[in-house]
């Protein structure tokens, strides 16, 4: 069985070994590389084309973010997992636009680690449950402040497996292979999800997603 | 703070050596005022106290003469009445039968001799000699009528022209000439008092020259002392206001190294909370989270790691966000704006304050002292809103132009009098946005909530990133 190839980016030391005995306790699973800064993590992913990068947000020089970024916008095909210690939407809307597939925050990361791993290697997305419930806190809270309804109800049933299926990952092909539809129908429903929702964005897209607890 | 220990006073301190002499100064310069007041008074008053007296002695003078003058014509007038009346009785060529004619020309002899006692009393001796020769001469001619009466028809007939001739009208003339002399006297009299008048007058104007000379020659030196003392304190002032400047500058510049190091210290506590404190307990975690796995089925184990665990995370928490407050890493991590969402949405989730920020075009790229300097503000703001005035709405805008960043944070709390509260956070908030050069404005009233704008430049932001 193939390896998951796995970079580590942290600034501390400790935090890098740490990370690195918990996932070597699993077979399937290989740290290929360490990083401490932010930079360095964009040029590691570079050269050693690693299946996943974990990345600490909060690193010197380039953080978290923007490095995921860069490494989600080469070639190397590499997929993203980001440790923070914000369960704020702020955060994560930000690392979904740059591309990030998993969102741990760091003091769950022990026990969700290995499942992100896993589900951004298959393309998959992973998000901590913690987050999906402060996301839908502040969702409903803001439902409630401004009086308008949750448009998820305004979704068909159709709709809502399409949008769980791209909130996970799948390109439009995949899903129209997936639902046995054409693409052009998969597309015609996304638009029409986009609208309904009053989303910009697939990372606003995945964000409603989590926040609704559609995906984890 | 050693450092202000060791900074000397810069600008001279002119009190207590110049004090004493402006004092003295002024003294001086009262005295003279009053001197000069004193002596120009004094000297106006005898200036006219004896224009009047120069006034009153003329008069007078001039009445004495007047009044001189007429009890003279008086004189001779009366005098030449009763000769010619004596002389009309001695041609008449007969002694007088009737004592009518006889009682008239004494009662003429009578009125000559008191006008010329009428004669005022105050004369010259000179005057007075020639008085008593008229008289003498008045009570001669009374006698020689008196004789003449006495005589018979014949011998009157036979005297009577020759008395007349060598008698009465050289008598007469000698009257005239007698007036003659006192009326001469009278005028020399007037006219030495004329003169001494004018003496007494150029006396007066000697003096009044010289006064006038005095106070000139005093004015012009109380206007150079004046002059000296009032650029001695034009100076004074221009000092101390420099010195007042100069201070209001030190004071500012000390607060605003106070901010800068309140931020640099928040700064570095928030990076040792994350890295030392942050990192121990993450990998704390970690240890645990492998003891669970090597522990497996030990029921009494994994509660009291559950147990530990639990403690951790809360630990962690608390850590996470004493090191937000210290310092928002959203700043560096995601920009202002986000920073500003993030520390909205903490305040909507952990309070009855619901925050809403709007932002247009604002970069995330802006000077890390500007990005620290609004939200600051904004936290303080929101703060206050929350904390004090109860808000249930807090909104907080932003906008970006091309030479400023503008914020204003709007509630719709209790609001306070703006004139009379002025809090340390308030002040705090006056002295970051000064700092960078901008502007801030508070406006609230109680029971109409708060709005407070400001304004930043974004050229003058000087980068001041401490790390």
């Amino acid at each position: 069985m193939k390896k998951i190839r796995i970079l580590l980016a942290d600034d501390h030391t400790l935090i890098r070994g740490g990370l690195r005995l918990i996932i070597e306790q699993h077979a399937d699973l290989s740290v290929v590389g360490e990083a401490e800064d932010g930079r360095q993590a964009v040029a590691l992913a570079e050269s050693l084309r690693p299946d996943v990068a974990v990345l600490d947000i909060g690193m010197p020089n380039l953080n978290g973010i923007d490095a995921a970024k860069q490494i989600t916008e080469g070639d190397s095909g590499t997929a993203v997992v980001v440790l923070s210690m914000h369960r704020d939407e702020t955060y994560i809307l930000r690392a979904l636009k740059a591309g990030v597939r998993g969102y741990l925050l760091k003091d769950s990361a022990e026990s969700d680690l290995v499942r992100a791993i896993r589900a951004v290697a298959e393309r998959k997305s992973f998000f901590s449950p913690a987050v999906s419930k402060v996301l839908l806190e502040d969702y409903m809270r803001k439902l409630k402040r401004t009086g308008a309804e949750d448009s998820y109800d305004l979704l068909t049933p159709r709709e809502r497996e399409i949008l769980q299926l791209v909130a996970e990952g799948k390109s439009n092909k995949e899903v129209a292979a997936i639902l046995n539809l054409s693409v052009y129908t998969v597309e015609t429903h996304r638009s029409n999800i986009m609208e309904k929702l009053k989303l910009k964005s697939l990372p606003e897209l995945i964000l409603y997603a989590v926040r609704k607890g559609i995906i984890a | 703070m050693h450092a202000q220990e060791g900074n000397p006073k810069s600008t001279p301190d002119l009190h207590p050596e110049d004090r004493p002499a402006l004092r003295r100064l002024r003294a001086v310069l009262a005295l003279g005022y009053g001197g000069l007041l004193v002596l120009l008074l004094c000297s106006g008053a005898n200036a006219l106290q004896t224009l009047r007296k120069l006034h009153d002695a003329e008069e007078s003078a001039r009445q004495r003469s007047v009044e001189r003058r007429r009890v003279l014509t008086t004189v001779v007038l009366s005098a030449s009445v009763y000769s010619n009346n004596v002389e009309r009785v001695l041609l008449s060529e007969k002694p007088p039968e009737d004592d009518g004619i006889t009682a008239e020309v004494l009662q003429r002899a009578k009125e000559a001799l008191s006008a010329v006692k009428a004669y005022p009393p105050y004369t010259t001796l000179e005057e007075q000699n020639l008085l008593a020769h008229l008289q003498a001469s008045l009570l001669e001619e009374e006698d020689i009528f008196r004789s003449a009466k006495a005589w018979n028809p014949q011998e009157f007939r036979g005297r009577a022209q020759q008395v007349v001739s060598e008698e009465l009208i050289p008598r007469r003339q000698q009257f005239v000439t007698i007036a003659q002399q006192i009326e001469m006297l009278n005028d020399n009299e007037v006219l030495a008092e004329q003169q001494a008048s004018f003496a007494e007058f150029a006396r007066l104007q000697e003096r009044l020259t010289r006064l006038l000379l005095v106070a000139l020659t005093s004015g012009l030196m109380l206007a150079i002392g004046s002059a000296i003392y009032i650029l001695r304190l034009e100076r004074q002032e221009r000092l101390r206001y420099a010195e007042l400047a100069h201070n209001r500058e030190e004071l500012q510049e000390l607060s605003a190294r106070l901010v800068d190091a309140q931020e640099t210290e928040r700064r570095s506590l928030s990076r040792e909370l994350h890295d030392e404190v942050g990192q121990a307990l993450g990998l704390l975690l970690m240890d645990v989270g492998r003891l669970s796995n090597q522990l497996g089925a030990d029921a009494k184990g994994q509660e009291m790691v559950q147990r530990i665990k639990t403690v951790a995370e809360r630990t962690v928490q608390t850590v996470r966000n004493m090191a937000l407050l210290l310092r928002p890493s959203m700043l560096d991590d995601l920009g202002l704006v986000s920073a500003l969402e993030w520390y909205a949405r903490e305040v909507s989730r952990s309070s009855e304050t619901e925050v809403e920020v709007k932002a247009e075009n604002v970069s995330e790229t802006l000077p890390d002292s500007l990005m620290v300097c609004i939200y600051r503000v904004v936290q303080e703001a929101v703060n206050n809103a929350q904390r004090h005035a109860r808000a249930k709405n807090v909104t907080v805008e932003l906008r970006e132009t091309d030479t400023s960043v503008q914020v204003q944070v709007k509630d719709d709390g209790t609001g306070f009098d703006g004139k009379r509260t002025r809090g340390i956070g308030l002040l705090g908030m006056e002295e970051r946005v000064k700092r960078l050069g901008g502007s801030i404005s508070i406006e609230s009233q109680p029971g109409a909530g708060t709005t407070i704008r400001a304004e930043l430049p974004l050229h003058v932001a000087k980068s001041s990133h401490v790390a």
